[in-house]
């Protein structure tokens, strides 16, 4: 019979509000166990969060290093290229091979910098514009600085070498594209077309190169192979297998392997002592309210007997405890809600200077918000189940006269 | 609801208006009731209440009247029964109560009493939480009864109207009686029970509540059964007086009670 519900349901409604002295005593004690849990979680979401956002985010933690030198030609590269779990690999010079002096109109200084073989897709260079000819560089933000310079202009680069006894110099003018975020590269560095790398590579080898111009031995690149590489994996969780992969062909890499595991072990570790403090407070407030309903149902004997005696059923009493139980869920949770975004807000105004501005270091999602309250409302049924028990047997002859 | 039909009783007879109509027809109905080494034992070889009746049970406490009212009231249930019919209007198919015990229905009984039973208790027994007027009002909600001014009336005879927004806590104890009346009748239920409603009166108040409760229920065309110790104001009342007997056994382990009328 719903409609008799609905009388039970504005009964315990009047009885909670009419006591709202004890109801707002169980509402407060709720809020303080459930408020400073969705903080702790708010807490642990968002730290753990914005720190495996930096490691998605940050490239760095997908690129799987060469350890040492090898001999890889462009064949094995271009296989490599082809994997799924790859995102970008280009070949890399000697590294001693790989640097050039340049200079610019508007710094007195000649600067020498390394140069990285870049391409389409470099995860370095997610916004910016790719090289795409030999004359064509992004400078790190550094070199950039040192030199001066911003993309549009050109600047000019210079090689020396000591072939056949005589110490050489080439030049060539170079023009700026664009210049990295500071973060891609934080030393003096310039990427490049891979040929501006195998070109000074051929250069200081003392071989030819015709596309700019300089003299040498007879060009022999067709057998060109490299004795490093740049790689990036697709995603974080792609750096494990292709490291193992690369070991097995006999290349030790290095990778941030080790910081995303521990993240990834922290998070859960949290996770564990958050549930354990979360089922234990849970657990105390259960047993409190349970306790105070189960009095509830004792002091109100009489009113509930009365009930019964006026004709409620046994089924629709028990709704009584069980009701306002479900409101003390409801309002508290309301409560803890409204303490967890008090608190939140202030925290995140205390640490918004040492977070990027996108992070926040207390953050919970809606849903958080709605698993808490059926949390919370479940454990307030738990609570109620006993109480509710005794409400059912509450005799309506009782109602008749006192005890 | 479930009734069932039983042969008319050849006393009361066919169904004809101004033909005495039992409310209350029972027949060897006891109660008994044991606790350290004492019994205690109710027996009713014959009891019938006519519908319009005002009856009143008188005596000590711990005669049995509470336990009677209990039965009656449908809220206990008897030891042993012969037959326990309840007709609670003329017309009406007279219901079975012994079965609805043995059958343990007692959610019909439940639905019995919200239907066609009020009770007065002896401290008001009203929720602190509602004002006079929810009070007054909650037997006729549960039934979903519209409003016919029937609870201002009710307030109006009993003197308590401008307290009908007042929760129980702002009244005194005799305005609390009294809203208990009005509850007990807002509903026009076809009997009334009360159990010593005006014990907690002094006995002034307490004669005026009293007669202004018979006069309601004569008003109303209720069945009305009170159970009293102080019988002096009752005998003016006109109510018919329910013979009992108590007899107990001298080295006092069994008290028994015989009612019937």
């Amino acid at each position: 019979m719903p409609h008799r519900v609905k009388d039970i349901l504005w009964l315990a409604g009047r009885d909670y509000r009419n006591e709202w002295q004890m109801s707002a005593f169980f509402i407060v004690s709720l809020a303080a166990v459930l408020g400073p849990m969705m903080i702790l979680y708010g807490l642990k979401f968002g730290i753990v969060g914005s720190m495996l956002t930096n490691l998605i985010e940050d490239p760095r933690n997908r690129e799987v290093r060469p350890i040492g030198s090898g001999r890889y030609d462009s064949a094995w590269v271009e296989q490599l290229r082809n994997r799924e779990e790859i995102d970008f690999i280009v070949p890399r010079t000697r590294a001693i091979a790989a640097t050039i002096d340049l200079k610019s109109e508007t710094a007195s200084r000649i600067i020498s910098v390394e140069m990285i073989p870049t391409g389409q897709a470099d995860p370095l260079l997610k916004t910016q514009t790719i090289p795409q000819s030999l004359q064509q560089i992004v400078l790190s933000n550094k070199a950039a600085q040192k030199l001066n310079v911003k993309p549009g202009d050109e600047i000019s680069g210079s090689l020396s070498r000591r072939f056949k006894g005589r110490s050489e110099r080439v030049h060539i003018s170079l023009q700026v594209i664009d210049i990295a975020k500071p973060a891609s590269f934080t030393r003096d560095g310039a990427f490049t077309d891979l040929l501006l790398v195998e070109a000074a590579e051929d250069f200081r080898d003392g071989r030819a190169v015709s596309a700019l111009g300089w003299s040498g031995t007879a060009e022999g690149n067709d057998k060109r192979t490299y004795p490093s590489f740049r790689l990036y994996t697709s995603s974080i969780y792609d750096v494990a297998p292709i490291s193992e992969a690369l070991g097995k062909l006999g290349i030790e890499v290095s990778t941030r392997v080790a910081d995303i595991d521990i993240v990834r072990t922290m998070d859960r570790n949290l996770s564990v002592v958050f549930w354990l403090i979360a089922i234990i407070g849970l657990f105390g407030f259960t047993l409190s309210l349970g306790a105070s309903l189960w009095a509830n149902v004792d002091r109100k004997r009489k009113e509930l007997s009365v009930l019964r005696l006026v004709g409620f059923r046994t089924g629709e009493i028990v709704w009584f405890p069980v009701l306002q139980s479900v409101f003390t869920a409801i309002f508290g949770w309301l409560t803890a809600s409204m303490i967890y975004l008090g608190v939140s807000f202030t925290i995140n105004r205390l640490f918004a200077s040492q977070m990027d501005s996108s992070d926040s270091i207390c953050h919970l999602l809606p849903n958080h918000f709605l698993i808490a309250l059926i949390l919370t409302l479940g454990a307030a049924t738990i609570a109620a189940i006993l109480a509710g028990y005794r409400a059912a047997r509450i005799e309506p002859s009782e109602g008749l006269r006192d005890i | 609801m479930t009734s069932t039909a039983i042969p008319i009783d050849p006393q009361t007879g066919v169904n004809l208006p101004g033909e005495r109509v039992l409310i209350y027809h029972l027949r060897d109905v006891e109660k008994t009731r044991e606790a350290e080494g004492t019994a205690f034992r109710l027996r009713v070889p014959s009891l019938q209440i006519a519908l319009g009746e005002k009856i009143a049970l008188i005596g000590e406490s711990g005669c049995g009247k509470s336990t009677l009212l209990d039965m009656l009231s449908m809220t206990l249930r008897p030891s042993g029964i012969g037959s326990f019919r309840f007709r609670p209007a003329r017309g009406a198919e007279p219901v079975d109560i012994s079965d609805l015990w043995r059958k343990k229905q007692l959610n019909q009984l439940g639905d019995l009493r919200r239907l066609r039973i009020g009770y007065v208790m002896q401290t008001g027994g009203l929720l602190p939480y509602l004002t006079v007027r929810e009070n007054i009002n909650l037997s006729r909600r549960l039934l979903d009864m519209q409003d016919d001014s029937l609870v201002d009336e009710l307030a109006g005879d009993l003197g308590i109207r401008r307290h009908l927004d007042k929760l129980p806590y702002m009244l005194s104890v005799g305005e609390r009686q009294r809203v208990a009346i009005g509850r007990a009748l807002a509903h026009r239920p076809s009997i009334v029970i009360a159990d010593e409603p005006t014990a907690s009166l002094d006995p002034i108040a307490a004669e005026r509540i009293m007669s202004l409760f018979i006069e309601l229920v004569d008003e109303l065309h209720i069945t009305v059964i009170l159970a009293s110790h102080a019988w002096r104001h009752i005998n003016r009342l006109g109510l018919r007086h329910l013979e009992h007997h108590t007899h107990r056994e001298s080295d006092g382990s069994m008290t028994e009670t015989v009612v019937s009328g």
